[in-house]
């Protein structure tokens, strides 16, 4: 039986390469100390931006500093998250009628007791299609586009990766990678985590040539 | 003088906004007689607002076209008059004594249930073309609750200052009667008190709660839409406020008659007192909202850069809050003073790009640059003016998606990726060799980025 020595690294503030995100980053750790009124976030950007990284560790950064926050990612029970210090809701563009309305007196709710509401979104707050009362609601407090990482940030976020899940990648791997996939970070991350467990597997080192047999065409990766 | 009155119309109708013109001036009737302008209005509201702003106006007309002084009687209609009302107030307060008034409330305390915000005043709303008559409306109903106006019903679209405008109503009469029972509440809040209500079988308590107000102040009333239970339990509680001579003021995105899912006896009562309408605000209320916005933070913001995000957050007031937010927060972070440089930067991130940027829409600019055929992007030609084109396109993809050298490659009319690899290398060595590329290249980028 082959066991996954490696968990997924949690995402976390840390973990996140800031390329051209340090302010929002600074805005996301600060948010819970905003005044009233200020303490809401809207964060939007390409899928594979970073979205979901980003509201996870916020949620996992408030939750260590004592705050009973939450993750939400689909519809939920909206009522129920009123009894929570921090929310962060993620995929707004998904939410039905019945969720925008629920998301609309959450926001409400937490505005008026100044309490961190982060919600992210595909699109700049003025292209969103939710109730034009919950879009105006959202482009009320701070606006943030996740910035897409430079192909040598996105290196950079592959050898942390590998770092933290402690293998060796070597950077030829890495510029072989950024060449032949497509350079959204949740797919290059996902090659390179099949990438490790196949060599945990085989039992051999990470290289150029074992990447080439994992993305080789028509046939799993055999041995 | 009924040759003057027509004059005087058109005259109103060029120097005021229409919106302005058909509420309070075209209502107006003139009652012949030659001695003096006898000019009849429909309500009270009209009446006080033409003598508060126009009366002036209307002398000053009479002197230029009869060359004398002219006499000008103000009246209220019959069927008005016969109702009855509470005295006209005078002129509305100025907006200072509400400031120093407000300060006696105590905000935010464990105990306030009024759901009102001690920081919505009328002081510290903006006021232009688009909301004055609302709040004249709103400041009239203030000092006069249960009066003439009853309901007033503010319509107009989201993030305008609805809520602003009716919290300031509660905040005015707080500080004029602090033991005034007042509730501002959003009609979602009151739907699932109904919902509570119906389940701990508890209406006696949730009529004796709303049907003792002084002032019920209810947002966005169309979210009563379909709840037939809510709309009724509403009705009861508008009759007894209503009968007992206590204010109801209500917001809505549109009209009474215009709401949907509400019941008729509803819509009808909706508009037995006064409704008015809040409009987008102009620039120049853009602006101004933006300088009050940033004195309040106590931020100095120069009036060019006030106009270039006016001018680029047209939607709602909320938007331009957000807007100003960020460019505050984006000059603490990097140090810098707020000019336009750094509110270009900062609204990029809160207007984006309409469109995101594809291997197909960076074909289509280039070609078009270039002035050649889309269709030569696929094509296996390979003359120099559209060979170096297409490496451009390809460099392009490359830098501004997240597409792979295969996907580039196949998306070229099938090309292997070693061509696209080749292409990028060219196109980043000729750019240091030719100016004019770079130039070009930017200019693309710029383009498609739409920066």
């Amino acid at each position: 039986m082959l066991l996954d020595f490696q968990p997924a690294p949690v995402p976390s503030l840390v973990n996140f390469v800031v390329g051209r995100n340090q302010e929002l980053i600074d805005a996301l750790r600060t948010l819970p100390l905003a005044e009233q009124g200020a303490a809401s976030l809207y964060v939007w950007g390409e899928s594979g931006s970073g979205k979901t990284h980003l509201l996870k560790a916020a949620t996992a950064l408030y939750l260590s500093r004592g705050l009973n926050a939450a993750y939400v990612e689909e519809a939920t029970d909206w009522s129920r998250l009123s009894a929570y210090d921090a929310v962060a809701v993620d995929n707004v563009q998904n939410l039905d009628e019945d969720s925008q309305v629920g998301l609309f007196n959450l926001f409400n709710e937490f505005r008026d007791a100044g309490r961190p509401l982060i919600v992210a979104g595909r699109d700049a707050p003025q292209a969103l299609e939710v109730r034009p009362d919950l879009r105006t609601r959202l482009g009320w407090g701070l606006v943030y586009q996740v910035q897409a990482l430079s192909d040598d940030e996105k290196s950079q976020a592959l050898q942390r990766h590998a770092n933290e899940r402690g293998f060796r990648l070597p950077q030829e791997v890495i510029d072989y990678l950024l060449a032949h996939v497509r350079r959204d970070l949740p797919t290059l991350m996902g090659v390179l985590d099949s990438l490790d467990k196949w060599s945990l597997t085989a039992k051999k080192p990470v290289t150029v040539s074992l990447l080439k047999q994992l993305l080789q065409p028509a046939s799993s990766p055999t041995q | 003088m009924e040759n003057f009155w027509f004059a005087c119309l058109g005259r109103f109708e060029r120097e005021l906004s229409s919106m302005q013109f058909n509420t309070l001036i075209k209502p107006l009737k003139l009652d012949d007689s030659d001695e003096c302008l006898r000019i009849v209005a429909p309500n009270r509201f009209v009446m006080q607002s033409i003598k508060d702003k126009f009366l002036d106006r209307i002398h000053q007309l009479g002197q230029d076209f009869f060359s004398r002084p002219i006499s000008v009687e103000l009246v209220l209609s019959d069927d008005a008059a016969d109702q009855e009302l509470p005295p006209v107030i005078a002129a509305p307060p100025a907006p200072e004594p509400v400031a120093s008034q407000s300060k006696k409330v105590k905000p935010g305390s464990k105990t306030d249930t009024s759901g009102l915000n001690p920081s919505l005043t009328f002081s510290n709303f903006v006021t232009g073309k688009a909301n004055q008559l609302a709040r004249a409306a709103a400041l009239q109903v203030a000092e006069n609750p249960g009066g003439a106006y009853n309901p007033l019903f503010v319509y107009g679209g989201v993030g305008l200052g609805k809520t602003h405008m009716i919290q300031a109503i509660g905040n005015h009469l707080r500080s004029q009667r602090p033991d005034a029972r007042i509730s501002y509440l959003h009609a979602e809040k009151y739907v699932s008190d109904v919902v509570k209500a119906y389940q701990h079988k508890a209406f006696d308590e949730f009529k004796k709660r709303y049907h003792s107000l002084d002032l019920l102040l209810i947002d966005d009333i169309q979210f009563f839409a379909g709840k037939g239970r809510t709309q009724e339990e509403f009705f009861y509680a508008f009759e007894s406020l209503i009968g007992a001579n206590k204010q109801i003021v209500i917001t809505c995105d549109t009209l009474p008659k215009e709401i949907s899912g509400i019941e008729d006896r509803l819509k009808t009562r909706f508009s037995w007192g006064l409704t008015v309408v809040v409009e987008p605000p102009e620039l120049e209320m853009r602006v101004a909202i933006l300088i009050e916005k940033a004195n309040a933070a106590k931020i100095r913001l120069e009036e060019d850069v006030a106009f270039l995000i006016a001018k680029h957050i047209r939607s709602s007031v909320r938007d331009l809050e957000g807007a100003l937010n960020r460019v505050i927060a984006m000059a603490n972070f990097t140090g810098k003073s707020i000019d336009t440089n750094l509110v270009k930067d900062a609204l990029k991130d809160i207007i984006g790009r309409v469109q995101s940027i594809t291997i197909e829409s960076i074909q289509k600019t280039v070609a078009d640059y270039y002035k050649i055929k889309v269709a030569e992007m696929y094509s296996q030609k390979r003359s120099r003016n559209i060979a170096r084109p297409r490496q451009i396109a390809m460099a392009l993809a490359r830098d501004l998606t997240n597409s792979s050298f295969p996907e580039i490659g196949e998306a070229f009319g099938g090309r292997d990726h070693t061509t696209v690899m080749h292409a990028c290398k060219k196109i980043d060595s000729l750019k240091s060799a030719e100016p004019t590329l770079v130039k070009e290249y930017n200019l693309l980028l710029q383009v498609l980025r739409g920066d």
